[in-house]
């Protein structure tokens, strides 16, 4: 083939010229990996930075724009993950070219609302729609009610500051409810109350020994993906990987070890692995310290005495978690509990030791999204200190963040009549005699799925007006039924949304939203091999939709139309404080001030400002061209004594859960043990403030529900928004036990003969919340007892593709239907893990 | 010019997590339709609970050197290119399948009908005025459909394949003639997917084969692939 000019130099200045004519090449990083224009057949296209956020890892990812279309995607070169991609960036190609995407703003015409209800949806202005907002929010103000209005987020980039943060404020009202706790709060709990971090870990995956892998499937699923995959074939290596999944996960499968744990048992292995590291004498002295006689007084089922002094190091209470809980926690003790033997544990437990600083026992949701499993969340992270990894090479790590702006007060803005309504309790009973909801105080988090009973019971008030944004709880949160009916009950609800979910088939108004990964602005923060990073999200396309970005246009324009009708607080606040600033010009329109709030937040990555902290870049053209700033690399050891903890020592006795729980039963004047028992906690006295076995809470009556149901997540799952792309369906056995074009349920072999089940027969799944049908794969890959399903399909509404009959008929089957209705309250999370519904198989 | 190019591939299973990514790049490189794909997987998994194993195996056309769908396709359109790989000409394809039924890893496959034929015809919508059709999406974008990748319609290869046709992995053709590597390889974030030049000693792939023990598909077909597998997917015992 013939080679024009232009495309010759842009090859040749990459290459060898002998790679013009002989491929020798083919490492993608010097051959591909170039920014900006790319010669290619003839065609410009231009490589455009933005980030997927098919998942929390938010990588930074560039698209190829051919014209005005997107056409390929992978990885950032600047990103920190050495710009690598997993495979669910290629499925937001289907999702942004989606034809069942909202296309103009819709208006319910059928006042009667429920599952499966025709909505009668017909088009309306983007007028129309801001001023009918407008007028609710001016109804609830003008009756002295704005709290009565709710702002439910889902997914979100930081842009969230506009209609999350200040949003709900400026129209008087504390109801901002984030989705949070249905992501993986109870994770962050234990990492919080032993080292005094409120966050997802980072880990130094080029120099660890051992990774336990905690219900943690890094290689198919949050977090870091793809700087996961990159490191898995190094990390096998050179370390041993073990991974603890009542399912044989994509991790599993290629792990050292697999320790298929009986669902809501992880705190009884831990403390188990904890004991034989104490009683054999495997702790790490450097960090824990040791006995002052160098004597092992950790002896299985004694006591440390008293007169027996311990000279603690960087941690605090070992000796106490010793005897209060660990002295009887032998793996003999545990294998029963757990299903796994007790030789296995021991070996485990060595192994992992050994490694010493630089093993990672790491906790995911599997492990900690649980009735009980805050105190799973607190033994499984409580490993690394024992072993000393905390905040260590090899290790598990925090994180630096990049600096970015804050939001200018809202307050000057407020109507001060409005002010005593936006300090009433929120609607999600966070803080509550039932749920403490401990994300670092009493009431610190939100517990998002308690919103639906709340709106039922109008408890602790009733909610009139409600936006929800890029959210889909009536699918995605345990208790399906119970979101139904409060949805149903909610007077008015407008949905921001690119495709028609359930939560939209309750909404009074649906307005198209902008698709994050290629047509809008905004920016996330998150952290990747030990560097922390802003990416942005760049319009690269513009939608064939009349959509608009859900987190700063939809506001603004409600703003206007608050403005018009004489309440201009919102407006004013948006168009003072958000001009341009680069050129100072007042945002006139939703787009204008869709960017220039953009610059604002980060202004100091792109001025130089930030240049001593991570990356020099001077310019917005060069921030938006990079698509990254990224942070210097994190250096270990510089938090060890200096823990955000109230002894400022990693703590396996949480002063600081003491505090923080203390604080909670003083305001409902209760004892702490009731303030446990309240929680739905066993513990009693100091016992709570060590990591124990709590013993899981299964809902149904194991005589007639006598499976445990368990589920996980596809590597293809963009979390619920990946299911009306064909794309998906075609490449499911990519998950192991998954089975393409299907939505089945994983049965070891043994349960299937049991139940007199083949392969493909189709069964109803029941459990004390609701019924399912499906289908049956039978899979080694299953511990027998356990039945597992994947999360993702069964929308009965979001397109033709991920549904049978959009809007009433599911394809598959949606979890959430039998999931039951309950909480892990420290931490208000959903408990969508740990085996809590009990299930019955028919065939049917 | 001293030695000819022989392209080939490893697929280091070591590396190799089983994601799929690149079977996803390849078809949105390829322009392929829903059934049919060129980058492809076969999964296995064996033993009995606690001691279960899988196995991921990342598949794609072997580019063989003695390839039995070269030597019954009775047009020539499936031929051998000056790189050594195995490459289809649908302009002068009869669809007689006979390559198909020779191709002992069935990774070619057959147009049954025109590809993305349903972004022309369909004008269905889930609510109407409220959102596209496939007919609108595809007249929007000026594009047989939206992500369409027009640039895989190299030195006359149809972009998209016609009914009555097969089409397979080219290796990417059309981006090797640019000095870059295939698709799946530069999408594979594990860095699993080595492309290079058998004939050059000093290439990656010559030096990886000499270090671990390859395997073929179907070694027993005496196809001679150039697709070659290095090392396990999985390490337990």
């Amino acid at each position: 083939m013939s080679m024009n000019r232009r495309k010759f130099l842009k090859v040749s200045a990459t290459t060898t010229a002998a790679a013009v004519t002989v491929p020798t090449m083919l490492v993608p990083k010097d051959a591909d990996a170039k920014i900006g224009e790319l010669a290619y057949e003839g065609e410009a296209g231009k490589w455009v930075a933005s980030t997927c956020q098919g998942c929390t890892s938010w990588c930074s990812i560039q698209g190829l724009v051919v014209g005005d279309r997107v056409v390929k995607v992978r990885g950032n070169p600047n990103s920190p993950s050495g710009g690598r991609i997993c495979p669910r960036p290629h499925l937001a190609l289907q999702q942004v070219y989606d034809p069942d995407r909202v296309k103009t703003p819709l208006k319910r015409t059928n006042p009667k609302k429920g599952k499966g209800i025709d909505p009668k949806f017909v088009p309306i202005s983007w007028e129309e729609a801001a001023d009918t907002i407008a007028d609710k929010i001016l109804e609830l103000i003008n009756a002295g009610e704005s709290h009565k209005f709710l702002l439910m987020r889902g997914r979100y980039t930081y842009m969230r500051e506009i209609i999350y943060g200040t949003f709900p404020k400026l129209i008087g009202s504390p109801n901002n409810i984030s989705h949070s706790a249905i992501c993986a709060e109870a994770e962050k709990f234990g990492r919080y109350y032993t080292e005094g971090f409120w966050d997802y870990a980072d880990a130094d995956l080029e120099n660890t020994r051992y990774l336990l892998a905690w219900g943690w499937d890094g290689i198919a699923s949050n977090r870091q993906t793809p700087w996961f995959i990159k490191q898995m074939g190094n990390i096998k290596d050179r370390a041993r990987v073990t991974a603890i999944d009542p399912r044989l996960s994509a991790t599993a499968a290629k792990a050292d070890r697999w320790l298929p744990v009986i669902p809501g048992t992880d705190s009884a292995l831990q403390v188990a692995i904890a004991h034989v590291i104490l009683s054999e004498g495997k702790w790490n002295k450097l960090f824990v310290g040791d006995f002052a006689d160098g004597q092992n007084a950790f002896i299985p089922g004694q006591e440390v005495q008293a007169e027996t002094t311990f000279n603690e190091k960087h941690t605090y209470g070992v000796v106490k978690w010793w005897n209060l809980e660990l002295k009887d926690r032998t793996p003999e003790w545990a294998e029963d509990i757990c299903g796994i033997k007790a030789d296995e544990i021991r070996a485990v437990a060595r192994e992992f030791a050994e490694a010493g600083s630089k093993a990672i026992s790491w906790v995911s949701p599997g492990a900690s999204m649980q009735v009980r499993g805050a105190y799973a969340s607190l033994a499984g992270h409580a490993l690394n200190g024992l072993v000393g990894s905390v905040d260590a090479a090899g290790g598990t790590l925090q994180k630096l963040s990049p600096p970015v702006n804050k939001s200018p007060d809202y307050k000057p803005y407020l109507d001060p009549k409005l002010t005593a309504n936006t300090k009433k309790p929120k609607i999600d009973q966070r803080g509550t005699k039932n749920f403490p909801s401990l994300k670092k105080k009493s009431g610190g988090g939100v517990v998002t799925s308690r919103v639906a009973q709340a709106l039922l019971d109008e408890d602790p008030y009733d909610i009139k007006v409600a936006i929800g944004y890029w959210n889909n709880f009536v699918y995605s949160s345990n208790g399906t039924q119970q979101w139904e009916e409060a949805m149903a009950k909610l007077p008015f609800f407008a949905h921001i949304t690119t495709n028609l979910a359930e939560m939209s088939m309750f909404a009074d108004i649906v307005l198209p939203a902008k698709m994050s990964m290629f047509e809008r602005w905004g920016y996330l923060k998150s952290k990747q091999n030990l560097h922390g990073y802003a990416t942005l999200n760049v319009p690269m396309i513009k939608p064939y939709a009349d959509a608009k970005t859900d987190e700063t246009e939809v506001p603004f324009l409600i703003a206007q139309s608050l403005a018009k009708k004489g309440f201009d607080g919102p407006l004013r606040y948006y168009q003072e404080n958000f001009k341009d600033p680069e050129t100072g010009k007042v945002p006139q329109n939703s787009e204008e001030f869709d960017l220039f709030a953009l610059k604002y937040y980060l202004e100091p990555l792109w001025t130089g400002k930030a240049a001593s902290k991570g990356d020099n870049i001077t310019s917005w053209k060069e921030l938006v061209e990079k698509g990254i700033w990224k942070t210097k690399r994190f250096t270990p050891g510089k938090k060890i004594d200096n823990f955000k903890t109230a002894t400022h020592k990693f703590e396996f006795y949480s002063e600081t859960l003491k505090k923080a729980m203390g604080a909670h039963a003083e305001k409902h004047n209760m004892s702490m043990d009731e303030a446990f028992e309240a929680a739905n906690y066993t513990c009693r006295g100091d016992l709570s403030f060590v990591p124990h076995y709590e013993p899981p809470v299964r809902h149904g009556d194991e005589k007639e529900y006598p499976f445990i149901f368990a589920e996980h997540r596809s590597r293809l799952n963009r979390e619920g928004r990946s299911q009306n792309t064909p794309w998906y369906y075609g490449m499911l056995d990519v998950d192991p036990g998954g089975v393409a074009d299907k939505d089945v349920t994983k049965i070891n072999p043994l349960d299937g003969k049991k139940l007199g089940l083949k392969e493909g027969d189709r069964i109803r799944i029941t459990s004390p919340q609701g019924s399912i049908e499906s289908e049956v794969h039978l899979w080694e890959g299953t511990r027998p007892g356990v039945v597992i399903k994947c999360f993702g399909q069964g929308h009965w509404a979001y397109g033709r593709v991920g549904s049978e009959v959009f809007g009433s008929k599911p394809r598959g089957a949606n979890n959430n239907d039998i999931l039951h209705y309950d909480w892990e309250r420290l931490s208000g999370s959903n408990p969508r893990h740990g085996g809590l519904s009990r299930v019955k198989i028919e065939k049917i | 010019m001293a030695n000819k190019v022989k392209c080939g591939m490893i697929i280091d299973l070591h590396r190799c997590v089983g994601c799929g990514g690149c079977d996803l790049a390849c078809k949105s490189e390829n322009n392929t339709p829903v059934g049919i794909d060129w980058a492809s997987h076969k999964v296995e998994t064996y033993g009995v609970f606690p001691d279960t194993k899988y196995e991921h195996v990342p598949t794609l056309c072997n580019h063989c050197e003695d390839a039995p769908c070269i030597r019954v396709c009775p047009t020539k359109a499936m031929h051998k290119d000056n790189k050594g790989m195995v490459i289809h000409d649908p302009s002068i394809c009869i669809g007689c399948k006979s390559c198909i039924l020779a191709d002992p890893y069935k990774v070619i496959s057959y147009n049954q009908q025109s590809a993305f034929l349903d972004y022309v015809t369909d004008d269905s919508r889930i609510v109407k005025g409220g959102t596209f059709s496939k007919k609108e999406l595809s007249e929007a974008s000026n594009a047989p459909f939206p992500n369409f990748n027009v640039d895989r319609g190299a030195d006359g290869y149809e972009a998209v394949r016609k009914k009555g046709t097969v089409e397979k992995c080219s290796f990417c053709d059309h981006r090797v003639a640019d000095g870059l590597a295939p698709a799946c390889v530069v999408a594979c974030p594990a860095d699993a997917r080595i492309f290079g030049d058998l004939n050059d000693p000093k290439s990656e792939i010559v030096k990886l084969l000499k270090t671990y023990k390859p395997t073929v598909l179907l070694p027993e077909k005496g196809t001679k692939p150039k697709v070659f597998y290095i090392r396990s997917f999985s390490n337990k015992s």
